[in-house]
């Protein structure tokens, strides 16, 4: 092995627990990067499967490009293309089924989430794909109310052939009997109900509408070329409106799965960067260390390249070794989050987990950054150590100290840093506002030496009262004056993790407030009918209109509204379109707005007009004003924006609310997702109760909820959620921790001679105990101190930022920077439990013997 | 021949008012195979001397020729690459590798001048085997007695086969007994292999194994003594006259 590394890996073995210790705050950032990345790209895989497996095993299929059902007419374009040999239309829909909707169990995972409605052409359907019936015939033209499925979903629903089972339509439930069963499903996916086209239709309540064509080619499936050339063909033949291929439905999960997947990373990456202040820091006192050794090997004859590659080759043996750790651990956690994970995010967005998927980016990146950060973490201090003179080999030992000043270069660059980026904030851009949130931690990053002192006398006073009359708070105040560079490095990682919490903690307690005014307004109708997914609307069964007219029918019932849904590309970026009734949906709902305002309800009736959410205007760059064309089943559409408005349900997806009327004239869809109603005043609720569950009976896809109930469930949602975020934040003040025992215990090797001293002039083991701790709490004192600045000014400005898509009015994080502040305290008091037993434990001999 | 040899070597620490010669206009030669001692009180200059032969300080003028190379005008890594190839150290606290086996540490120079590790190690083996180490070879620095260390450290400035061994208080930190043993293996490089040894003392009885001893009082060499009996024996005369010279 070449000398350098030679030596960095002794070097590293002969400081076992320090070596631990730093690699640990790698393996940290790497599991934290990768394990995530592990699970987002499963979740999206298993809902690629679903879709392809929707998609079967034509050769190819043509959708709308709006993603929305069409007129089967379209089909007549395609006669002249000699090369297809079969054709078939389909009506294909994911049909998301209430909470133990078969097994009727809730204590039981659900066996059947979600099932795969699919309408086909009974002779068409046969000359594209077999189904090989195990029992029972096919389904034949005419047939209604019959259906053939696979023995895997006849075992799970528990029928047999000629037995009957039921599903939630638009029109309430719909009885099929099983006339055919085929082999049991082996594709990954929701399992298939095969009905007629005019049974799959009129379940989903659109008549006469399909979802797409598929085709049978006469080309080789291996000329790859001549496929092509007749994929553009058929591109060709339909048109702009159509597309070839994959099957459009379900962008808005892929969307609001990878803005979860950007956000995670940047936990792993924000963690990487703190382990990187670790090894940095680490690094530095490793130099002061080992002086020594460095001055000998210049003067035998090592030279500055050597001395640099030797430090470098520690960072690399180190970030290989954490980063391979970390890979194994995140893949580890990756798997175990997805177990835990599977019931309630199959509930969510109806998929099933499979095996965790490893993409070989990820892995790549993974490795980039853990190597890459540890190795960049080592250049500085190894350039220095490059530097050491031979003369350093001749010198005696002794922990060195520098009550350096502080206002160098850097001191500068901080300021300037952090003046700019309190200047970004009054730019009221929000791109330059969350930009601003890095620079001033970078800033505060090189101001923190100077830092040192005034935090440090601070703190210290507090701690001089403490320890009275011993002297040891005294001792601690001087130690952590004379390295504030190395003081300062391990502040700033802790900064970092503390800063992060609080800032998280500004924006959920402004969310805190927020969406509960919006959850009011936007839900606080006397009565909620909502689908099995709030989240994502598109494979949502709903209602016919006769439902809301059935409600509307009740006496006493008030104003009833509906929502309704149907998906649209504009620009190529999918979006969802929310049907509403421009004078109904504001009696018993409404939006937050934030640019127009509730005159653009009326708006919505004239023309060809929407109200987009922030996401919306994120993503296209669109104004108020503007008028986009919109793709629908038979072209494109021009709308205008007459305002910028959310509602809490949308308030993270691509959304525009349009006219019910225009819905059903440009998408065809007039199908109620969701309904809202109020009760006229004066009436008795409990006696209208009965009346109104008796007509929802018929339509188990709704959760009948009445009034506030449905608002305490949300809450308590948020809650449950927003404390998971803050177990994840405090997952990322972890290294902070390290960074503080790595200090504590470098500096109490560094002084074995000095505290060997004061052993032997007097200082009892409580007292260097004591020394110890109280430098661990003077250390998470400047730590916190920094964290809660940056901390507050982060949220501010992520508070916003958000602002943008989001209607949110700043609140001050009482509740984060309690959470920081101790945290930041619980974490030093916890660091300095081991070295200060070190110290204390020394053996006086030996210590003043220590070189 | 001289292997090393300086020309009005002198070193201002400081200046103006504070600047304080630490040499003034030193001129000395070491011959091939020959052992100079460097003795004076505290703060007489002997260090910097040894910082300056070795070329790990530049002095203010004059020059160090070592082997016929001016080291003023050698750049750093000419330098580093003369101190690997042509210099030896031998330091007061033995500067070991605390990571680094016995003959690892011994086998340094080399492996430092890119000799394979194999090589290497059989090169260092033989030197620790000759200084009496060879049953602690594996051993790392604080599995071995002072006197051993120094003797390691004595095997890693020869394992190099340098022209020049330039030593540094090697005693300073043994007992007696150990320190007999280095001086005497000090004065063996010189006579048995042939190499120039310069080493820096306070201690009469180390300098008495030397064929020369130079005395440097203020920054300035102020007696040579060229010694017959080179086994410590002396020790006594060189003490009378380090006194004498020092008032």
């Amino acid at each position: 092995m070449n000398l350098q590394l030679t030596l960095a890996a002794r070097y590293l073995a002969g400081r076992k627990l320090r070596t631990f210790l730093t690699t640990l705050a790698i393996v940290f950032g790497v599991v934290i990067l990768f394990g995530m990345n592990i699970i987002m790209p499963s979740m999206l895989q298993a809902l690629e499967a679903n879709m392809k497996a929707a998609a079967g095993v034509v050769d190819f299929s043509v959708t709308s490009v709006s993603g929305e059902a069409f007129d089967p007419a379209v089909a007549a374009r395609l006669a002249d293309i000699e090369e297809i040999s079969a054709l078939a239309p389909a009506y294909v829909r994911t049909f998301n089924l209430p909470m133990d909707f078969f097994d009727e169990d809730p204590a039981t995972l659900d066996r059947v989430t979600a099932i795969q409605l699919v309408g086909v052409d009974p002779e068409a359907v046969q000359t594209l794909r077999a189904f090989p019936l195990m029992g029972g015939r096919f389904l034949e033209a005419g047939d209604l109310g019959q259906t053939v499925i696979s023995q895997s979903l006849a075992d799970a629903l528990q029928v047999r052939l000629g037995d009957t089972f039921w599903l939630p339509t638009v029109d309430g439930l719909t009885p099929l009997t099983v006339v055919g069963v085929l082999p049991a499903r082996t594709l990954p996916g929701n399992e298939e109900v095969l009905v007629t086209l005019a049974e799959a239709q009129r379940m989903a309540g659109q008549p006469g509408r399909i979802t797409t064509i598929d085709l049978n080619v006469a080309v080789d499936a291996t000329d790859q070329e001549a496929r092509e050339a007749l994929a553009a063909e058929i591109q060709n033949a339909v048109g702009e409106n159509y597309q070839v291929g994959a099957l459009t439905s379900g962008a808005d999960v892929f969307a609001a799965l990878e803005m979860g997947q950007a956000i995670l990373s940047m936990f792993g990456i924000m963690a990487l960067f703190m382990g990187g202040f670790i090894i940095h820091n680490t690094f530095r006192t490793v130099l002061m260390e080992r002086q020594h050794d460095i001055g000998m090997l210049r003067a035998v004859g090592a030279s500055r390249r050597t001395i640099l590659g030797m430090f470098l080759a520690e960072g690399l043996i180190q970030g290989v070794l954490g980063t391979v750790v970390g890979l194994a651990l995140g893949y580890v956690f990756g798997v175990g989050m997805l177990k835990v994970a599977a019931a309630p995010i199959s509930a969510f967005i109806n998929i099933q987990l499979k095996d965790p998927v490893v993409e070989p980016g990820i892995v790549l990146l993974s490795i980039f950054l853990g190597i890459g950060i540890t190795v960049a973490a080592g250049i500085l201090p190894a350039l220095r150590a490059s530097r050491i003179s031979p003369l350093e080999a001749l010198r005696p030992t002794a922990a060195a100290a520098s009550f350096e000043t502080n206002r160098g270069r850097g001191f500068w660059v901080g300021v300037a840093l952090v003046a700019l980026s309190v200047a970004m904030l009054f730019f009221g851009q929000e791109a330059m506002i969350a930009a601003g949130g890095f620079v001033f931690l970078v800033g505060l990053t090189f101001l923190a030496p100077a830092l040192v002192r005034p935090i440090t006398d601070m703190f210290g006073v507090l701690l001089g009262r403490l320890y009275a009359r011993e002297g040891t708070g005294e001792v601690a105040r001087g130690n952590m004056l004379r390295q504030p560079a190395r003081v300062a490095t391990t502040a700033s990682a802790a900064m970092i993790g503390l800063a992060v919490l609080v800032g998280v903690g500004a924006v959920l307690s402004s969310m805190s407030g927020t969406v509960f005014t919006m959850l009011r307004s936007n839900l606080g109708s006397d009565y909620l009918m909502v689908p099995p997914s709030i989240g994502l609307w598109a494979n949502n069964v709903g209602a016919s209109e006769g439902l809301v007219d059935e409600l509307a029918a009740i006496e006493g019932v008030g104003p009833v509204a509906s929502t309704r849904f149907a998906a649209s590309a504009t620009e190529g970026i999918a979006i969802s379109l929310l049907g509403i009734d421009p004078t109904l949906f504001p009696q018993v709902s409404g939006l937050g707005f934030q640019e127009g305002d509730e005159s653009a309800y009326g708006e919505l009736g004239r023309g060809r007009a929407m109200i987009v959410n922030g996401a919306f205007i994120m993503a296209t760059g669109a104004e108020l004003g503007d008028t986009l064309e919109l793709a629908t089943p038979d072209g494109v559409q021009r709308y205008t924006i007459v305002a910028v408005a959310a509602d809490f349900l949308n308030a993270k997806v691509t959304t525009a609310f349009i006219s019910q009327a225009n819905m059903a004239a440009d998408f065809g869809r007039a199908e109620d997702v969701l309904i809202q109603l109020n009760l006229d005043e004066g009436v008795d609720p409990e006696a209208l109760d009965p009346q109104i569950r008796e007509v929802m009976q018929a339509y188990p896809q709704f959760n009948t909820i009445a009034g506030y109930a449905y608002l305490d469930q949300m809450l308590a949602l948020f809650e449950t959620a927003w404390s998971a975020m803050y177990f994840l934040l405090a997952f990322l003040a972890v290294p902070s921790l390290i960074a503080m025992l790595n200090t504590l215990a470098i500096s109490v090797i560094e002084r074995t001679r000095e505290i060997g001293m004061l052993r032997a002039v007097g200082a009892t083991q409580r007292q260097v105990k004591r020394m110890v701790t109280a430098e661990a709490l003077l250390l998470a004192g400047i730590g916190t101190g920094m964290g809660l600045l940056s901390g507050l000014y982060l949220g501010y400005s992520w508070v916003v930022a958000m602002e943008a898509f989001f209607p949110l009015e700043y609140s001050f994080p009482l509740a984060g920077l309690i959470a920081g502040l101790a945290t930041g305290l619980l974490f030093g008091a916890l660091a300095g439990l081991i070295p200060a037993r070190q110290a204390a434990r020394m053996d006086v001999v030996a210590a003043l013997r220590y070189e | 021949m001289n292997i090393l040899e300086t020309k009005n070597l002198t070193k201002i620490y400081g200046k103006g008012d504070t600047a304080i010669a630490a040499l003034d206009g030193i001129n000395l030669h070491a011959a091939e195979g020959e052992f100079v001692a460097v003795m004076g009180p505290s703060g007489c200059g002997k260090s910097t001397l040894l910082h300056l032969l070795g070329g790990l300080d530049h002095p203010t003028s004059g020059k160090v020729i070592i082997n016929g190379q001016d080291v003023a005008e050698m750049t750093d890594d000419a330098l580093t690459e003369l101190r690997r190839r042509e210099m030896g150290f031998v330091f007061q606290f033995f500067n070991l590798l605390p990571v680094l086996s016995a003959v690892e540490n011994a086998a340094l120079p080399v492996m430092l001048d890119g000799v394979k590790a194999e090589e290497a190690k059989a090169k260092a083996t033989e030197w620790l085997t000759r200084f009496g180490l060879a049953e602690r070879l594996a051993n790392r620095p604080d599995q071995l007695s002072g006197g051993q260390q120094q003797r390691v450290a004595v095997a890693r400035a020869l394992v190099s086969e340098p022209k020049l061994v330039l030593a540094d208080e090697p005693t300073g930190n043994l007992d007696t007994r150990s320190g007999d043993e280095i001086a005497g293996l000090l004065r063996d490089v010189g006579q048995k292999y042939g190499r120039t040894v310069v080493m820096v003392t306070h201690d009469p009885r180390i300098a008495a194994y030397a064929d020369r001893i130079i005395f440097l009082k203020d920054g300035r060499v102020i007696d040579e003594t060229v010694l017959e009996q080179k086994n410590g024996k002396n020790a006594e005369m060189v003490a009378e006259r380090m006194t004498k010279l020092a008032n």
